[in-house]
């Protein structure tokens, strides 16, 4: 579902992506851990090409995007149809209602008919528990609630996989739970998802593979039980010292 | 009044010193200044004496005209650009040679040159086609008469049958501001009057359709119709009228001075020598030597305020053409700004330039000027002819487009990344994502200064007068030189912006309050 080959990303003379191979089947879960700075949000935006990589080569379904050469915008836009993301601060539009950014692409990008469609979001928004505030703006919502809108805005593209980054990090600790219990949900579902966090939390509850990186390589990889309890490198065990400290 | 405020600098004068003190004499100013604002103009005099004491002893005789006024009056000779010459200029030179003094010329906008001579101080008599009229006579001393002149109505050489007055009913017709002509309209009633801040755009816009007559003095006609085969005079001359020097009230001594100059100048054949000079003298002159000082002045005094039944409407009358040039130029401003600002952040390179060149050309030079481009350049050289409103509501719009533009920029940058970012990632093209998710919150943040501007404009929209437009400012112009009372008109025309100000701002913070909800 998920292939990336040899994707590098220099920021000036500063190497944040160095070759990166990574394969992800259908359904699978994974969670990218690692210290601030190592390159893990870099690598999740230049999947959707938010950022645009120097090297390597991109698959997300049936599109596939090679580094390097001119930017084929329309190409892009079909990758970034298959590949949801979920922003650390949410970016919800904050002159629309809940239902609206729920609705907004899908009436708009896909041209599906607005009954529909408002079905639909009304579903999702009763997934991710916020039924009841389908007509607040994202100013009458807390942290916790936007972010639940948020998934529910790109869950409507029903999109080929999730891409989430830190999607608990902006939120006070008692909120996150209640955005750990909707991606749970998902997991569990069957969602291909790939998430950047730093909430071990969340990452032991939701990945079948834990990726650690470390200065824009992948160090180590695991299902969690293995990478958490029993680290085979000297940085992941220092990383996970540090975090539970 | 013998104490005066200007009494410690006169007495530094009787000390022999060539120069007054400049404290005093600034002190002496401001008061000068505000006392015919506060106190009424008849409330103020300069000195025990006269300024005849100050102007002998000084050796000059400082005369106010203006020199936008145009042939034959007072202009730049064709061809010298720095010099000044015309009938009256020629007149100053004479009557001061006459009392043994030197003339020097003083620039005063013709609209206000009554009410700046009593003020005081610039200048001593004004010399600039003042009409011996009750209501002239009312404001300021006039002199005997120098000239002799008529209403002359004119016409487009093919015009057929608009010789009179009664016969412009319902036409356009320009004339001059604050004079007999437009009076004479006035008390017509009937006629579309369009009212012009100088004596040569009328022609032009007669010449080019804008108006269908003009009504001015004989001088005016006979110069701007020599050699133009494209305008007319339209019946005789009628209602005869004399210029006459204006001092200001109570200066006897150099009134009378004055007035044997013009009396010995008219005997010994001078003024029939000056006017011969300009292609002005005619049988009609001979009223000047048959002339006979009339008696006291009749003319009412007005307070607008007393009379408010009267003037009130007017005043609301002409701030409906505020209110519609502001709207309409404001909406033009509001679209063409956002085409502006979307090019100028989005567009290929050259379109990018040139929204930016068009932005910092209507920012850096004045609206008064693109006005002027607008209706006058236009019409010149392209034969494009706006009417007066149209070109007004087109040059705000212009104007205010610039500025708008740019706060619509503002307002698109002030978006977070993170907007755009999540409007990608949705998979929405970038137009898209620009009209249903950037603008919507650009235009929000933009509102505040919007509605700066908006109020802006309906006090920049008096500039439009100058193009024969009578709003609210301009109206009230007129009725404050007619009436001497630019303090009470003052007040109600202040009040009637202000109400328009108010309004609008309360209609946008109720907007502001509408579109709000996205912050807690």
């Amino acid at each position: 579902m998920i292939a990336v080959e040899g994707l590098r990303k220099r920021f000036g003379d500063r190497t944040v992506l160095d070759g990166i191979d990574h394969r992800q089947e259908r359904g699978q879960s994974v969670v990218l851990i690692g210290p601030s700075g190592c390159g893990k949000t870099t690598f999740l935006r230049c999947l959707n090409q938010l950022e645009t990589p120097d090297a390597g080569r991109i698959t997300i379904a049936d599109v596939t995007i090679e580094a390097g050469g001119r930017v084929d915008r329309e190409r892009q836009r079909q990758l970034r149809l298959r590949a949801g993301m979920v922003f650390q601060q949410f970016h919800l539009f904050p002159h629309l209602t809940a239902l609206g950014n729920v609705m907004e692409a899908p009436v708009r990008v896909l041209g599906r008919p607005r009954d529909a469609v408002e079905a639909q979001a009304l579903g999702l928004l009763e997934q991710v528990g916020l039924s009841q505030h389908a007509g607040h703006r994202p100013g009458q919502l807390s942290g916790g609630q936007q972010q639940r809108v948020a998934i529910a805005r790109a869950l409507a593209m029903e999109p080929a996989v999730l891409l989430l980054d830190e999607p608990t990090s902006a939120l006070d600790p008692e909120l996150r739970e209640e955005v750990r219990d909707v991606l749970r949900r998902l997991a569990d579902e069957g969602s291909t998802m790939l998430t950047v966090t730093h909430d071990m939390q969340l990452a032991r509850d939701i990945a079948d593979t834990v990726l650690f990186f470390h200065a824009g390589t992948i160090v180590e990889s695991g299902p969690p039980e293995q990478l958490f309890g029993d680290p085979v490198h000297e940085r992941t065990r220092e990383f996970l010292r540090s975090v539970r400290d | 009044m013998e104490t005066h405020c200007v009494g410690p600098a006169r007495r530094d004068d009787e000390a022999g010193r060539p120069k007054r003190g400049r404290g005093a004499r600034s002190l002496a100013w401001l008061l000068v200044l505000l006392v015919p604002f506060f106190g009424g103009v008849g409330a103020f005099k300069t000195s025990a004496a006269d300024a005849w004491d100050e102007v002998s002893r000084a050796g000059i005789l400082r005369y106010a005209n203006d020199a936008e006024g145009g042939a034959p009056y007072i202009f730049h000779p064709p061809g010298s650009p720095d010099q000044l010459t015309g009938f009256e200029v020629d007149l100053a030179a004479a009557i001061a040679g006459r009392l043994g003094l030197k003339p020097a010329f003083v620039q005063n906008n013709w609209d206000v040159i009554l009410p700046a001579l009593n003020q005081g101080g610039s200048f001593d008599v004004v010399i600039a086609g003042i009409e011996w009229t009750p209501e002239n006579r009312a404001k300021v001393a006039l002199s005997r008469p120098y000239f002799a002149f008529g209403q002359q109505l004119v016409v487009r050489a093919d015009a057929t049958g608009l010789d009179s007055l009664d016969a412009l009913r319902g036409k356009r017709v320009g004339v001059l501001s604050a004079t007999a002509s437009f009076r004479m309209l006035e008390k017509h009633g009937g006629i579309d009057a369009r009212v012009y801040q100088d004596n040569v755009n009328y022609f032009r816009d007669l010449e080019s359709g804008r108006l269908d007559a003009v009504l001015t003095d004989t001088p005016i006609a006979r110069v701007n119709l020599a050699g133009n085969d494209k305008l007319r005079r339209a019946g005789p001359p009628f209602a005869p009228g004399f210029y006459a020097v204006a001092v200001r009230p109570g200066e006897t001594a150099l009134l009378a001075r004055i007035d044997g100059a013009i009396d010995a100048l008219l005997k010994d054949g001078t003024l029939e020598k000056i006017y011969r000079k300009y292609d002005l003298w005619d049988d009609g002159q001979a009223a000047l030597t048959a002339w006979k000082p009339g008696g006291e002045t009749t003319a009412e005094k007005h307070s607008a305020l007393k009379e408010w039944g009267t003037y009130l409407p007017i005043l609301l009358r002409a701030s409906v053409t505020t209110i519609w040039v502001t709207c309409s130029g404001m909406a033009l401003a509001v679209v063409l700004g956002l085409g502006l600002a979307i090019v100028r952040l989005y567009g290929p390179a050259p379109a990018r330039w040139a929204a930016i060149a068009y932005i910092e050309v209507f920012r850096g030079t004045p609206l008064l000027l693109q006005i002027y481009f607008i209706y006058f350049g236009l019409a010149q050289q392209l034969g494009v002819r706006l009417s007066a409103g149209f070109a007004a509501v087109i040059a705000l719009g212009l104007n205010y487009a610039a500025t708008e533009a740019e706060n619509y920029r503002a307002g698109i940058e002030g978006v977070p990344k993170g907007q755009l970012e999540a409007s990608l990632a949705l998979g929405m093209k970038r137009r898209l994502a620009l009209r249903r998710i950037l603008l919507p919150q650009a235009l929000r943040i933009s509102l505040p200064s919007v509605t700066n501007d908006f109020i802006a404009m309906f006090k920049d929209s008096s500039i439009v007068s100058v193009i024969a437009l009578v709003e609210l400012t301009k109206e009230y112009q007129i009725r404050a030189i007619d009436t001497g009372d630019y303090v009470g008109l003052g007040l109600m025309t202040a009040g009637i912006y202000f109400a328009m100000s108010y309004t609008a701002s309360l209609g946008a913070r109720a907007l502001e309050r509408k579109l709000g909800h996205d912050r807690r």
